[in-house]
């Protein structure tokens, strides 16, 4: 069974810094593998280990700068089997269309016989949520998001559990599919150095939009149907009242108001 | 004359549509009002919605939110949610009228209709968008929605160089407005179609781990933050939830006692949660951080505790208190218990 993971390397939203200018500075951020991205792959390691389908083969597959090899290494030496990494001056910018665009093309291309396609619900930096989405119809595949656990799973179905605020839905599956993850396996191998070393030593695939024979003006920044207009700092102009005494009392008076 | 389409989201258990139609359906007439008036531009909304039937009721309330007309697709098997069916239901209806925008709630359906139905028309999609108005640029009229993006650290406004031009919205982030002189008209497309054979949902399972937190009627909210969960204990945590019970308010959390395991994800707050539009909101111990805010900047009152003065808080709020969290969380305990 061929397993595909979609990743992403993204910065670390939780350390952001800002230039002078009050933009982001790419070049003092941190960055890490999106993390549903790992819980997909987590949950590809737990369908391997688990041997109800035979020879199974995961594929880490990434679109991104030169950087993101570090990302596939790091999937390497979790257990990923094979990397493949699409980087090249003209995909950058791609909106969430051209992005699945490129995946899409590279899945068919270099990975035809897939069975199944995990990625992570959202990517912390755009959290639009849209290009597993996108991918499924591209590739024309039943998807399913939300996806909490894996039940089951055979050459022909897989059989999820998609978690929709407080109610699980059982979800059957017809393979070739596609899942996004947005919890936590329970079963995540943490890499040890003899992993590391061995994922040093590994190859990953790149390819650029010629060995896709992708056209430069289909994707990145002219290819996209979207565009950045303007962004900026989000700012409130507020007239704060500071309470200075009794807090609990007045506090008290808001919330029993109307009672 | 231009049109804006609202896909409109049928709740098939209360047999009635989601409020968030509403809001999208009231945030098109206003915009409508702006194109006027910014380049004379006259647009007409439909609602569309996939549905078995749909009560007059809820036809009335779309017409007095402005929409222009209310399309209804029909088929029985859209009782069963179906992605790929709907998607090609709405494309069917769009062949015929080709908006020129398209909104969409972004609800779980939501979530994975659109992005669908936008691939099919090889056009842009902006997610989650917080703002939605139009702007003249290179003497066209352009709809210019707005979000949050990189953790809500930075907001973005998005143009899309193809029509139609498409957005998600959360539900809550826009108001419904009803203007009793409004009317429209009222137009049913039979569907034919087959379900998609590839899915199936075999079981639905209350899920009772985890008691959802719906914040859409709340008209309080206390939010637990960091503050309250020094060392990772859950002490003051189960005190503010306490007293939210006690005064029949929602609790609610940021996402880093989430991320600590402290609080289940179904009370989160913010850009990867839920967003409020309560009456008073209370932050304790919340420091700020801008996912978190987008969430909740909308509440009418907002009030924030927070031992440290230069908390970030203190720029979006109406009432300020420089104090510790936990101890006002003890003084309003002990002085609710006071007044039985």
């Amino acid at each position: 069974m061929n397993i595909v993971v979609c990743v992403k390397q993204v910065p670390d939203v939780d350390d952001i810094k800002w230039t002078k200018e009050n933009n982001l500075d790419r070049s003092q951020m941190l960055s890490k593998i999106n993390p549903c991205d790992e819980w997909a792959l987590d949950y590809a390691i737990k369908i391997k280990k688990s041997k109800s389908v035979d020879n199974v083969v995961i594929t880490v597959l990434s679109m991104g700068p030169n950087q993101a090899e570090e990302t596939l290494r790091y999937c390497i030496a979790k257990g990923a089997d094979r990397a493949i990494l699409l980087s090249d001056k003209f995909f950058a910018a791609s909106d969430t269309l051209i992005t699945a665009k490129i995946l899409s093309c590279a899945i068919k291309k270099f990975i035809p016989d897939f069975d199944l396609i995990i990625t992570g619900q959202f990517a912390l930096d755009g959290d639009t949520a849209q290009v597993p989405v996108s991918i499924a119809q591209l590739l024309n595949l039943v998807d399913a998001n939300h996806i909490v656990d894996v039940y089951k799973i055979d050459k022909n179905q897989t059989l999820v559990a998609q978690k929709i605020d407080n109610t699980i839905r059982m979800v059957e599956l017809q393979n070739p599919c596609l899942f996004s993850v947005k919890k936590e396996c329970d079963k995540t191998y943490v890499p040890k150095i003899d992993d590391y070393i061995r994922a040093q030593g590994a190859a990953v695939e790149k390819y650029g939009a010629n060995d896709l024979e992708i056209q430069k003006e289909d994707v990145g920044i002219i290819g996209s149907p979207t565009v950045v207009y303007r962004s900026f700092r989000p700012t409130i102009e507020k007239d704060t009242v500071e309470i200075t005494e009794n807090y609990s009392k007045t506090i008290l008076d808001f919330l029993l108001k109307d009672k | 004359m231009e049109k804006i389409a609202i896909y409109c989201e049928f709740d098939y258990n209360n047999r009635t549509l989601g409020d968030v139609s509403y809001e999208l359906i009231s945030k098109a007439f206003e915009l409508k009002g702006q194109a006027n008036s910014l380049c004379g531009a006259d647009f007409e909304i439909e609602a569309v919605v996939c549905a078995d039937e749909l009560p007059t009721e809820c036809i009335k309330k779309a017409y007095r939110c402005g929409a222009n007309k209310v399309v209804l697709i029909k088929n029985r098997i859209f009782n069963v949610f179906s992605q790929t069916v709907m998607a090609n239901a709405f494309i069917e209806y769009y062949k015929h009228n080709n908006s020129r925008i398209i909104l969409f709630p972004a609800t779980f359906q939501g979530r994975l209709i659109a992005p669908r139905i936008t691939t099919i028309l090889d056009t842009g999609l902006v997610a989650d968008c917080t703002g939605l108005e139009f702007i003249i640029k290179d003497r066209e009229l352009k709809l210019a929605p707005t979000r949050p993006t990189f953790g809500s650290e930075l907001m973005a406004t998005i143009l899309s160089k193809k029509l139609p031009e498409c957005a998600t919205i959360r539900p809550n982030t826009f108001k419904i407005k009803e203007y009793e002189n409004l009317n429209g008209e009222f137009s049913e497309i039979d569907y034919f179609t087959y379900p998609d054979y590839r899915m199936k949902l075999l079981k639905t399972l209350v899920d009772d781990k985890e008691d959802i937190s719906d914040f859409s009627n709340a008209k309080i909210v206390l939010c637990a933050g960091l503050g309250v969960a020094n060392n990772k204990n859950k002490e003051y945590i189960e005190k503010l939830q306490k007293l939210a019970h006690l005064i029949g308010a929602k609790f609610a959390c940021t996402r880093k006692l989430v991320d600590f395991d402290l609080v289940s994800r179904a009370n989160q707050i913010g850009q990867t949660g839920s967003t409020v539009q309560a009456d008073i909101y209370v932050g304790f111990g919340v420091s700020g951080a801008l996912q978190h805010i987008c969430g909740m900047k909308n509440c009418k009152t907002i009030i924030a505790i927070n031992k440290d003065e230069n908390a970030p808080i203190f720029d979006y709020c109406d009432y300020k208190v420089v104090y510790d969290a936990k101890t006002i969380i003890d003084q309003l305990l002990t002085s609710l218990f006071d007044n039985e």
